[in-house]
Formats: structure tokens, sequence, C-alpha cells
């Protein structure tokens, strides 16, 4: 038989069993564990359009996702207006300032690129938080913003319960991941990876190298803005150091790295395995052990550096394959 | 007016206590070509040692530099020589070593998380000890003694670096390394020991900054962060790799700091801080004494 078709089946699966599992897990801390994973799976497939696709290592998405939260937060809270419509608002002002800090950042090299990224996001993070009024709209600073649940339901984006969440997360995340897979086998994709391997070879071929990228972090900050929306809908309470910190860009890098960047298996292997353990070592270690699953992430990102480089897709890649082969026999698998 | 000149004084005093700190990394930068993320971590550690060896020993805060240099040069000597180096051979032909970057990322999440896990959250502060908020009256300003020392610290280190670089054999052999190392390994030079050197002398100046800032800083894990970004944004104005342009960096900081409050919300002159480091990136990426460095 075909092996594509297990490929195929296989993924099926994965899909039926993450549509199935509220059904399995009722407790709502599992699920709230669930939900944060596919996030931040979201988050990082999201970051890995630039940072992995394009090879440059930008720490700032933060940013992006605190853009979304206030956005749509404001537009609900102060004029009425849907989240839904404020999630697209908040996307679209999200991807001109990704574009903003592109264009100047993106003619630099490594460090400085993962320099000027932490200082755009840290710099906006301080205008936030001195900030209580921009122009009409309301930001309250360092207290941030609160959105009472007062008219739960879908046209609120605003649940009593936690499944909602969890399949608007879910969703979003097979949707970014189908998207992903499509841009990785079109020219765009083609044109960022030769771009971020040999720019100078790239060019020299007519690649457009510059404006790929800038495609890419218009794209990734776009979608990292939808993420910011739905976290303000699913916390109900944003303020600067919550949506828009150092921590989280540097996960979501984390993540991406550990998992494998520039793959589009790589980040969710990276959420799917160092979420659990961050979370899990929180309740249970969290008050003896204070900071152990950073320890943990510490040691297992130079691990992987020393051992995986291109991260941990890549032997996981071959296991599966392997057993694919065992399972159903002959067949070379792609 | 006095006011003014007073807050810029005692704002090149700490800047360039920010300077010290920063000394390090762009020794490390210079020869390297690396921006070595856990640098404020390593700064933390130094302030540690520094902690415990006056509270162990009950030297004075200053002496405890006897115990601080060595332990911080054979720290750094040994995290280059046993975390780096593989992987900098791993990546030896690639001209910007990524890599290397996000393990000092992870080694910067080790150390500090190490040490919340070790010595817990909690601030500390070195008790009876005979600096803190001692004053000096200077013309009707009050400077800060323990900070004119670390003045002080910061430009003996500045010129002992720069001399050792100068003068010394092992100095040229460093020079020449961070010039062109594989002309420099023709030479005879190894490169990966000048490489264990310069990380060694780059994070035993982590931890003079340390001692520095121990009698009137507080002390706790996270600490390493609030100069981690203070340091990168020092050594771009400054100039990657130049030793005077971190300290020169290091007062800019300073002074921002502690003039900017006269004339708005304390917590502004961090934006402000960011917004001049991103326009010097843009226009002049390589700083007020940085070499031209192709990007």
């Amino acid at each position: 038989m075909n092996p594509s078709r297990y490929h195929k089946l296989s993924l099926i699966l994965v899909v039926v069993i993450a549509l199935c599992l509220p059904l399995v897990v009722r407790s709502a801390t599992y699920l709230h564990i669930l939900i944060l994973l596919y996030l931040y799976a979201y988050l990082t497939t999201s970051w890995n359009l630039v940072g992995g696709f394009a090879g440059v290592l930008p720490l700032g998405h933060a940013t992006f996702v605190g853009i979304g939260a206030y956005t749509s937060t404001i537009l609900s809270l102060q004029y009425g207006i849907s989240p839904w419509i404020g999630m697209l608002v908040g996307a679209v002002l999200s991807s001109v300032v990704g574009v903003i800090i592109g264009l100047p950042t993106f003619k630099m090299r490594g460090a400085y690129f993962a320099l000027a990224t932490i200082a755009f996001a840290e710099g906006i993070r301080v205008m936030v938080e001195n900030i209580d009024y921009l122009g009409p709209f309301q930001l309250n600073g360092p207290r941030g913003l609160q959105i009472p649940p007062l008219n739960t339901g879908l046209a609120n984006m605003m649940f009593a319960s936690k499944e909602p969440y969890y399949y608007i997360i879910l969703v979003m995340l097979v949707g970014v991941l189908a998207l992903t897979w499509f841009i990785s086998r079109s020219k765009l994709g083609y044109y960022l990876v030769a771009g971020g391997e040999e720019p100078e070879a790239a060019q020299a071929l007519g690649v457009n190298v510059a404006r790929a990228k800038l495609i890419a972090m218009a794209l990734s900050s776009f979608l990292t803005a939808f993420a910011g929306t739905f976290w303000a809908q699913f916390t109900l309470y944003i303020h600067p150091k919550s949506v828009m910190s150092l921590d989280i860009s540097f996960e979501i890098a984390f993540i991406a790295l550990i998992g494998g960047r520039g793959s589009i298996a790589g980040p969710m292997l990276g959420a799917l395995l160092l979420r659990p353990v961050g979370d899990f070592s929180r309740i249970y270690f969290g008050d003896k052990l204070p900071g152990l699953h950073l320890i943990i992430f510490g040691v297992v990102l130079v691990l992987v550096m020393f051992y995986q480089p291109r991260g941990l897709q890549e032997p996981l890649t071959r296991i599966y394959n392997r057993a694919m082969r065992h399972l159903f026999g002959g067949g070379e698998t792609a | 007016m006095l006011f003014i000149l007073e807050d810029t004084l005692n704002g090149i005093l700490m800047g360039s206590i920010y300077g010290l700190a920063a000394l390090g990394l762009t020794l490390i930068f210079g020869v390297l070509k690396v921006i070595n993320f856990a640098h404020g971590s390593l700064l933390m550690v130094g302030m540690y040692v520094a902690y415990w060896a006056v509270v162990l020993t009950g030297l004075h805060p200053y002496l405890t530099l006897v115990i601080v240099m060595p332990v911080m040069f054979l720290f750094g000597y040994l995290l280059q020589d046993v975390i780096i180096k593989p992987i900098f051979k791993a990546e030896k032909d690639v001209r910007e070593p990524i890599t290397v970057i996000i393990v000092t990322t992870g080694v910067w999440y080790i150390l500090d998380n190490l040490s919340l896990l070790i010595f817990g959250p909690q601030y500390r502060n070195i008790q009876d000890n005979p600096l803190r908020g001692k004053m000096l009256e200077f013309g009707g300003m009050m400077i800060s003694v323990p900070k004119l020392w670390g003045f002080c610290a910061a430009v003996v280190c500045a010129l002992g670096i720069y001399g050792f670089l100068q003068k010394t054999r092992m100095g040229r052999a460093v020079r020449a390394t961070s010039l062109d190392r594989d002309a420099a390994s023709l030479q005879g030079i190894n490169q990966y020991k000048i490489y264990n050197i310069a990380f060694g002398i780059g994070t035993a100046v982590a931890g003079v900054a340390g001692v520095a800032l121990v009698p009137f800083y507080s002390i706790f894990p996270s600490v390493g962060v609030l100069f981690d970004i203070k340091c990168f944004i020092i050594v771009v104005l400054g100039g990657l790799g130049s030793i005077g342009g971190a300290l020169l960096g290091g007062m800019i900081v300073g002074v921002i700091e502690s003039v900017g409050p006269q004339f708005m919300t304390a917590t502004w002159t961090e934006a402000i801080v960011y917004g001049l480091f991103l326009v010097f990136l843009f226009l002049k990426p390589s700083g007020l004494f940085g070499v031209k460095y192709d990007w």
C-alpha cells in the first residue's frame, strides 16, 4: 500500500483524538493545560514563519500578542464591538507594526536582529505601562484591562466553560498548521528558506529576500495577534506584563528551537513536550522547587543544541518513519 | 541648577558601573563575535559569590575581590570550555554562530533559576556594611561613596584590559584571534584557548562589577535581567568590542536614568533608553567607537 496514505490516516487519527479529548478529559485543570499547550503550539507555529523559515531569531513576538489582546479588548470594552471583529482589527494593526519593525531590522544579521526585536518589544511594553489614555482609548497603564464576564456566548467569544475555548484554539491551530504546510510548499516558502540559509546566493538568483522576509513577518505578526485576542478572552484580564513580557517571547522561541525550527511538526512537538513539563512541575514542585521548569527548559535547550541542532523533530521523524515501515512493511517513506 | 549637576554626576558614577558590567560583554563579543545572553546571569553569580564571601568570612565587601575574581575567571573559563566550545567547533564554518546565542540564552535560564532554587527569591543585602548609604559632600552636592568606588573600579578595569590587550604577548594573541581567527590559528595560536581566556576575563570583570554593586544593591536571583538588557544597549551604543565605548555607553545610560526623572515620570526614561538604542542600531550600528563590522 502507498505509505503516504498511512501518513494521512495517522494525521486524521490525531485530529479525531484531539476533537474527542474534551469528552474524556473532564478536569478543568487538564483542559486548561491542553488549551495552553495548543495556544503555545499556535504561537510557536506563527513565530516559525519568521524564526524558522526565514532563518532569523526574533525575540519580541510578545508585542504582537499584546497588540492583539489590547485591540480586541479595548474595542469590546469601550465600543461594544465583538472580539471576533476586534481580532481582525488587531491582526491588521499587528501586521502593520510587524512590517514597521521588519523594515529596518531585517537588514541586520544574527544577534543584532535578535537585540533589535527585544528592544522594540520592551520599548513598546514600557510605553504601554506608562500610558493610561492613548487618545480616546483607555489602556490603564500597568493596571491593565479587565473584561467583566457578563455576556457569555459565541458572539462575544466568552464562555462559562472551557470546552468552547478548547475547540476555538484547536481550529486556530489546525488552520495555522495547514497554512504553514501550504506556505512551505509555495514559492514564498522556498524563497524564505533560500534567503535564510544563503542570502547572497539567493539574491544572485533573483530572489527578493527582503520582500519575502517582510511578507513572512506580516503574516507571522498577523497570526500571532489572533492568539493575543484569544488569550485576552480566555483569561478575561490583561496587563502589559501578562501579554507583552519578554518571558513570552523567549518561551515561544525556546519551544520552536527545541522542537525544530523551520519544520512544520517542530513547534507542535516542542509545545507537546515542554508545556506539560512546565505545567506539571509548577503544579507539583512550584512551592518547594521554584523555577524548576525553567531550569529544565534551559537544560533541554542546551542539550538539544548540542546533539540535535535542528531540533527534536529530526530524530523523531526518523523513528516515526521506521515504525511505519515496520508496521506496514516495505515501501519508501517520504 | 545644582541638582541637575548632582544628578548628572551620580548618573555618570552609576553609569560607569553599568559600563563595568558591560565591559566583559564587549570583550567576549570582540573576540568570539558572539553576544553572550547569559552575561547578566554571570553578574548575578558574581554578586552572590561576593555576598557569601562577605557573610561567611566577614571580609570587607571590596576585599572579596580576591575571592570573586579567580572564582569567576574559572567559572567563565569552564563555561566556555565545556558548554560553548563544542558548539563553536560544530559550527566552525558558519559566519554567524546563532546556535551559540541560543545556548547562552539557555545558560541564562539555567543560572537564574538555579540560584532561585538554591538561594530562594528573597532580596539579600549585606548587613552592617560600612558603605551602605555613605555619602560624600562635594561643593554642596551629595555623592554616593560606593558608586564613586565603582567608578574607580570601572576605570581601572578598562585600563587594565586595554593594557593587557596592547602590551602582553597573550593580549596580542587575543587581538589576533579577534581580527581573523583562521589567520591566527595559522600562526600557531590555539583559538579555543584564547576563547576560554577571553571568556574567563569577561566573566571575572562581571564579577568585579558584582563586587562594586554588592555594597549598595540588593542581591536576588533575577538581578541579572535588570543588567542584561542594559548591557546589550550599552555595548551597541559604545560600539560592540570597544572597551572605551562600553564605559561611555554606560555613562550615557546612567545620565539619562538619573537626570530624566527631573523632567518626566521615572519609568519613561526606560522607554527613552530603548528608543536611543534603536536609533543607534539603525543609523550607526557600529556605535560610537565600534569598528565597521559586516552585518
